[in-house]
């Protein structure tokens, strides 16, 4: 009898955690339908009669390609690091550490690089700026997910290239990698998907502009897509609440995308590692 | 794609980005600002101005009650000058003030002056005024139009002690009026507001507990009145207002017309002479030929509560806060054009525009000394 | 043959290492790969202690005008900007009349986060409990995807759909009925904003934010109870719930506690979809619907305005503010992560729980 009742309502708990996850992906398309059409793409949200979100999905797209180039390489390595040379105790203290950033808050992360890089080193209000604020932010994610798929690798691989006499770099280069390779691609895109998504640290470092994004890094601010939602939606105006459902619907679509890539990445990497193993 | 490849490109492109961000920061010449402009007063013609020979992006933001102004403007100043883009947004006055000082847009869209000490921590920094302006007091009441109001009496409300709209302190001033005993709603702005700054100015002026209290600014210490709502922005006041009968709430004139249209009334306030009057074209000229006759080279001046049968008590100058060291001479350029033109009865300050937003064009007694302060614009 | 090392129950083991090679068999290109990772593997250390030091740094004025009042005060006020005369304490000054007090945003804080926490962990361990024993395992992947789609969700589209969707509905129809509570409890009474904007719609969204960083610690803590303790107590004819009563949760107990920490980590930091629900009020809230501030909330809500205070004290004030909130994110934070890592050596969720 109080079985029965625990797991009813241990039941309604997990429906508690799936069905909003849910209730908010589709409410929040469901309002950005309505506001969706083609002009978005061309027009900018300067644009006075048909404000579109141009500038936006640039300026999201470039961060995103920002902190793949910056974020990604040092959070692979360290990643390496952690799971390949390590000594035990070194290693432990590191990924704590790691982890520990991971809790710090975004927008404490933004008002830090505000301090230091847009005031202290002149960079502005730049994409530069907000580069830097969001590879700290996902920095943690993506040595996670490295270490993880280097460890995954199975042993006999290992041993196979100690076998045959292979140096590290060489056994991480051909052996390792190939089966971790998804299990990081993966990880990065989860990664990129969290900048993506936030708006705290960006708010200082590249405050928001109506045009589109161009080559210069420096002093010079940059519009995103999770700003327009922040921004538009406390304003009255019915075009603006429009702009701010757009923004989200396209934003969470962005999303929804990345995640699932990653899944289906990782699905694959599971099967990858599984045959590898004989 | 292998490991020591990804470590290669990371540390190449993190000693870029250090090599980048080393020259990457691009400080403003700073050349030593002209001399006095004592030496005659210059007229629009004497202003260097024309299209600039490379496409310059103009940027604003900050007043909420210029904002609608300058989107009228957007399409004009192009038309005239097609390498001149004007790039508005708002965000509030205290916003503009600091995106000017700090560089992060070329103009600081504010209903405010620049305070004592932001122009002491930032000597290069001018205020042109390119409109007149003015601000409503709207209330939610359903059938009551018209009220009258005093400053002295608004005060009271925003202080806490007239709770309640059939207070005797109001029927005194609206005989003949049947009020209820609804409880009275003040809203006011939580960002740093150049409304807030006039709004309290006004309240200053006419309370002298106000003066002595919370004083005026941009932001002051609100006190505490439990009913009491804030808004973020001129739209979200009214929006604030109309969903809260009782309510009373201060409105730039630029968007009164979307008050009236929400069923809001507007309140007759009582200037210094004691009359009652509502912002219109007549009033609010009024206020300023009486309050432009001595405007300091600083263009600081407050035209609030002037005297004038017909003036509208809470009147004030719209600034572009610009720095008068550009850093290009193309961008002085436009900025010089683009001003010379919106302040011009011929270009921007048309009538059509102006009406729009309830604005009235600058007094030609203040012209001359708009213009000095334009010609400091330099690249 | 070897099998790949399973994640459910069995023991858990280092990475697979091979036996450590002498030193000499490392080639140059492993020293230089070793020395370019070992580096990277710092920068998280380096981000925390820049990020530390400069809070610190640029909090000091701050903590020195403001002393024991930013604990007291429930008022924060930028001073009035339009004074020529400063205030001065301690032997710094501030515009006219400034006071930063704190106390508002701690107890705004403090209660979203706490209510946050108090439906989170039950929530979060019920549906973890669920998932592990009844649904099969062909569904489990599928249905943690939904954990992931929580966890992915963006804190600005939390706050949109909290101020469009959940907002209005909380306070047309559930709001009423929770009020009734307030005949006992005056806290629960009301009013409410049309809207739902407040501290307890705030509460709700914060508490679907934090838990994906509990279910799925939690889920990976239950993945590592024993089998065979686990079997044994079924085998003795114990029902399912008898199970997870008797081994199960006190096996997970330390590690529930754990994730709580880390989720209320989570809670404390997140800034943006409180800021558009809870109303940006800078008095502490008159109920629990009532509108205040949180400190993060605070901080992105007020630095703009702090930009425009020339003696720079404003923005040295919320400095302050993001200090103090750095310090309970980290403390909380390292309390969880310790507790973890004492049960359990391996690489656990991180961040937002994915």
């Amino acid at each position: 009898m109080r079985g029965g009742i625990f797991w009813v309502l241990c039941g309604l708990a997990l429906l508690i955690i799936i069905a909003p996850a849910v209730a908010v992906v589709v409410s929040v398309l469901v309002k950005a339908a309505p506001a969706l059409r083609w002009s978005l793409l061309t027009n900018t949200t300067q644009d006075v009669q048909n404000p579109g979100l141009q500038n936006a999905i640039l300026g999201t797209l470039a961060f995103a390609i920002g902190v793949l180039v910056i974020a990604g390489p040092v959070g692979i390595l360290g990643g390496v690091y952690l799971a390949e040379f390590a000594p035990r105790r070194l290693g432990g203290t590191l990924r704590f550490f790691s982890e520990v950033l991971a809790g710090v808050p975004s927008i404490v992360v933004g008002f830090v690089i505000y301090v230091a890089l847009v005031i202290g080193l002149k960079w502005g209000y730049s994409i530069m700026s907000g580069v830097v604020a969001l590879s700290l932010i996902i920095l943690p994610y993506i040595i996670k997910t490295t270490e993880v798929s280097f460890t995954q690798v199975p042993r006999s691989l290992r041993e196979a290239a100690a076998a045959l006499g292979l140096s590290k770099i060489t056994t991480i280069r051909k052996v390792l990698l190939p089966p971790a390779l998804p299990g990081i691609v993966s990880g990065l895109v989860i990664a990129i998907a969290i900048s993506t998504g936030e708006t705290a640290p960006l708010l200082f470092t590249a405050n928001f502009s109506n045009f589109n994004p161009t080559p210069q890094l420096f002093q010079n601010p940059v519009g995103y897509l999770t700003y327009v939602t922040y921004y538009y939606i406390g304003l009255p105006s019915p075009h603006d609440q429009a702009l701010a459902s757009a923004a989200a619907g396209i934003t969470i679509l962005m999303i929804l995308v990345l995640i699932f890539g990653g899944r289906l990445i990782t699905a694959r990497s599971r099967r990858m590692v599984a045959r590898l193993d004989v | 794609m292998n490991v020591r490849r990804h470590a290669a490109i990371g540390s190449a492109v993190l000693t870029g980005a250090f090599l980048v961000a080393a020259c990457g920061s691009t400080s403003t010449p700073t050349t030593s600002s002209p001399a006095s402009t004592a030496t005659g007063t210059p007229t629009a013609a004497a202003v260097q101005t024309g299209n600039p020979t490379s496409a310059v992006t103009l940027t604003e933001d900050g007043s909420s009650l210029l904002y609608p102004y300058l989107q009228k403007l957007q399409s004009g100043i192009t038309a005239a000058y097609p390498n001149i883009t004007l790039s508005a947004a708002a965000g509030g006055s205290g916003k503009g003030q600091t995106d000017a000082i700090s560089g992060a847009v070329t103009m600081g869209g504010s209903d405010a002056y620049l305070s004592p000490g932001q122009v002491t921590a930032n000597p290069g920094l001018l205020n042109v005024p390119i409109a007149v302006s003015a601000q409503a007091v709207n209330y939610n009441l359903a059938g009551i139009s018209n009220l009258k109001l005093s400053g002295d009496v608004i005060a009271q409300m925003y202080e806490g002690t007239i709770t309640t709209w059939n207070d005797s302190k109001i029927a005194a001033l609206n005989p003949g009026v049947t009020l209820p005993a609804t409880p009275i709603v003040p809203v006011r702005r939580v960002d740093s507001s150049g409304d807030t700054f006039i709004f309290t100015s006004f309240l200053s002026a006419t309370n002298t507990t106000w003066a002595n209290g919370p004083a005026f600014g941009t932001t002051v210490n609100w006190p505490s009145v439990s009913s009491e709502l804030t808004a973020n922005g001129n739209p979200a006041m009214v929006d604030t207002c109309h969903s809260t009968p009782g309510c009373i709430a201060y409105v730039g004139v630029s968007v009164e017309s979307t008050a009236l249209v929400d069923g809001l009334g507007e309140v007759e306030l009582e200037n210094a002479s004691g009359a009652f009057v509502q912002p219109n074209e007549t009033t609010i000229n009024a206020a300023v030929t009486a309050g432009a006759t001595n405007v300091p080279a600083s263009l600081a001046q407050s035209l609030i509560y002037e005297s004038g049968a017909q003036a509208y008590p809470i009147v004030n100058f719209e600034y572009l806060i610009i720095k008068s060291t550009q850093s290009s001479t193309d961008t002085a350029l436009a900025i010089r054009t683009f001003l010379e033109w919106a302040i011009s009865t011929t270009g921007g300050a048309t009538s059509d525009n102006l009406s729009a937003v309830n604005f009235v064009p600058l007094p030609t007694n203040v012209l001359p000394k708009v213009n000095a302060a334009i010609a400091m614009i330099t690249g | 043959m070897i099998l790949v090392r399973r994640r459910a129950g069995g023991m858990t083991t280092g990475p697979a290492r091979v036996e450590r090679a002498a030193r000499g068999d490392l080639t140059i290109g492993d020293r230089v790969l070793q020395w370019v990772s070992g580096i990277a593997a710092t920068v998280p250390l380096a981000g925390l202690g820049l990020i530390l030091s400069i809070m610190i740094v640029w909090a000091i004025p701050a903590i020195i005008y403001s002393g024991t009042t930013f604990f007291t005060s429930d008022k924060f006020f930028i001073g009035n900007l339009y004074s020529t005369v400063l205030t001065t304490h301690n032997g710094i000054s501030a515009p006219h009349g400034a006071v930063y007090g704190a106390l508002t945003f701690i107890i705004g804080t403090f209660f979203t986060s706490v209510i946050a926490l108090i439906l989170a962990v039950p929530i979060s361990v019920g549906g973890v409990l669920m998932l592990s024993e009844w649904i099969p395992r062909r569904l489990e992947g599928p249905l943690s995807t939904f954990l992931e789609l929580l966890a992915g969700i963006p804190s600005v589209v939390f706050g949109f759909w909290g101020l469009t969707v959940l907002g209005p509905l909380l306070s047309q129809h559930f709001y009423p009925v929770l009020s009734h509570l307030g005949a006992i409890i005056p806290f629960f009474k009301g009013p409410w904003a049309y809207n739902g904007q407040g501290m307890l719609t705030a509460s709700l969204v914060l508490t679907l934010m934090i838990i994906p960083i509990i279910a799925s610690t939690t889920r990976e803590l239950v993945k590592r109870v024993p089998v065979l303790a686990r079997e044994g107590a079924l085998a003795l004819g114990m029902s399912r719930y008898e199970m997870v009563r008797v081994v199960t949760i006190p096996y997970v107990r330390t590690g529930i506690i754990a994730s709580a920490l880390l989720g209320w980590g989570r809670a404390l930091g997140e800034t943006i979809a409180v800021l558009l629900i809870i109303g940006v009020a800078f008095n502490p809230p008159a109920n629990i619907y009532g509108t205040t501030s949180t400190l993060a909330s605070v901080i992105a809500n007020q630095l703009d305005e702090a930009l425009s205070d020339f003696t720079g004290m404003a923005v040295r004030a919320i400095a302050e503010l993001g200090l103090l909130l750095l310090i309970i994110s980290l403390l909380t934070n390292l309390a969880g992560r310790l507790i973890v890592r004492r049960i359990s050596g391996e690489a656990l969720p991180v961040g937002r729980g994915i």
